[in-house]
């Protein structure tokens, strides 16, 4: 039994552009907000560092190196495949959780296949909103969720 | 409905492998303790901490037929999974959003690219 959670979405642009935008583009599209990005008050930017031993981070800082390292990039095949570790916010020492993220040719252009797993292994005693950044994860406020869902499936 | 509190303890009473395979073995039907107990190579105490464990986050249950403990037969219940599910979804909902925003980036992005072209 492992917790893993998988989403998938087709866009118009083929696989090694798909991965292209994805990396090295990746602050402009990651949404905004402390639901999102990892510290509540401050705002980053968004960066991967390329290639395999480089890191998903958000960068406050540059010249004070002040930095949140979201985790190593485990898997770098532009155009195929884009892993890394994940480590919320309230994460401790070792806890660490794994996303995976396939991109396929597809006739529209890109399926794009993310899974998220390795929840399993978080311990008892967390709190209770370790999960993504500080997003509003266990089911306390999922209402925003929806209401988020709803705003996009009207834009669809 | 389970607050954040219970799934932290479903969350940690999976994070062991020995009950996450008892969990496994369970999905195909019930089992007795001792059928059980004999898929695993450790002692007949460790595996009853480990139900008991099971038992007190509710993921497994027991029906009280039988003195005889080896006897007893264990269940999944259902209840505790829909908990995780739910909370699983909205980690799910986290990335449903994020890469609809990719996309819409991704999509505009090339738009941008083929006007200069023409």
């Amino acid at each position: 039994m492992s917790a893993s959670v998988s989403v998938a979405i087709t866009l118009a642009v083929p696989p090694d552009e798909a991965f292209r935008l994805f990396a090295e583009e990746v602050d402009q599209w990651w949404q905004r907000g402390p639901k999102f990005r990892f510290r509540p008050r401050s705002q980053g930017r968004m960066c991967f560092e390329p290639g395999e031993g480089g890191r998903l981070i958000e960068i406050y800082d540059e010249e004070a190196r002040d930095i949140y390292v979201v985790g190593r990039i485990l898997a770098w095949e532009p155009g195929v495949r884009l892993s890394f570790e994940w480590r919320g916010p309230n994460f401790r020492e070792g806890e660490v959780t794994e996303v995976d993220i396939r991109f396929r040719a597809h006739e529209e252009g890109t399926r794009i296949l993310l899974e998220h797993r390795g929840w399993e292994v978080l311990p008892s005693d967390h709190p209770a909103r370790h999960g993504l950044a500080n997003a509003p994860f266990l089911g306390t406020k999922s209402g925003w969720w929806q209401e988020q869902l709803a705003a996009l499936q009207r834009l669809a | 409905m389970s607050g954040p509190d219970e799934i932290d303890h479903i969350l940690a009473a999976l994070a062991d492998p020995t009950r996450r395979r008892m969990v496994d073995l369970l999905r195909d039907g019930p089992m007795r303790a001792g059928e059980l107990a004999a898929a695993f190579d450790i002692s007949a105490p460790a595996v009853s901490r480990h139900l008991r464990i099971l038992r007190e986050t509710e993921l497994i249950e027991e029906d009280e037929a039988g003195e005889d403990r080896r006897l007893r037969v264990y269940r999944l219940r259902a209840a505790p999974f829909a908990d995780l599910q739910s909370w699983l979804e909205e980690v799910a909902a986290y990335w449903t959003l994020q890469l609809a925003a990719f996309k819409v980036h991704a999509e505009s992005g090339s738009a941008r690219k083929k006007g200069r072209k023409k």
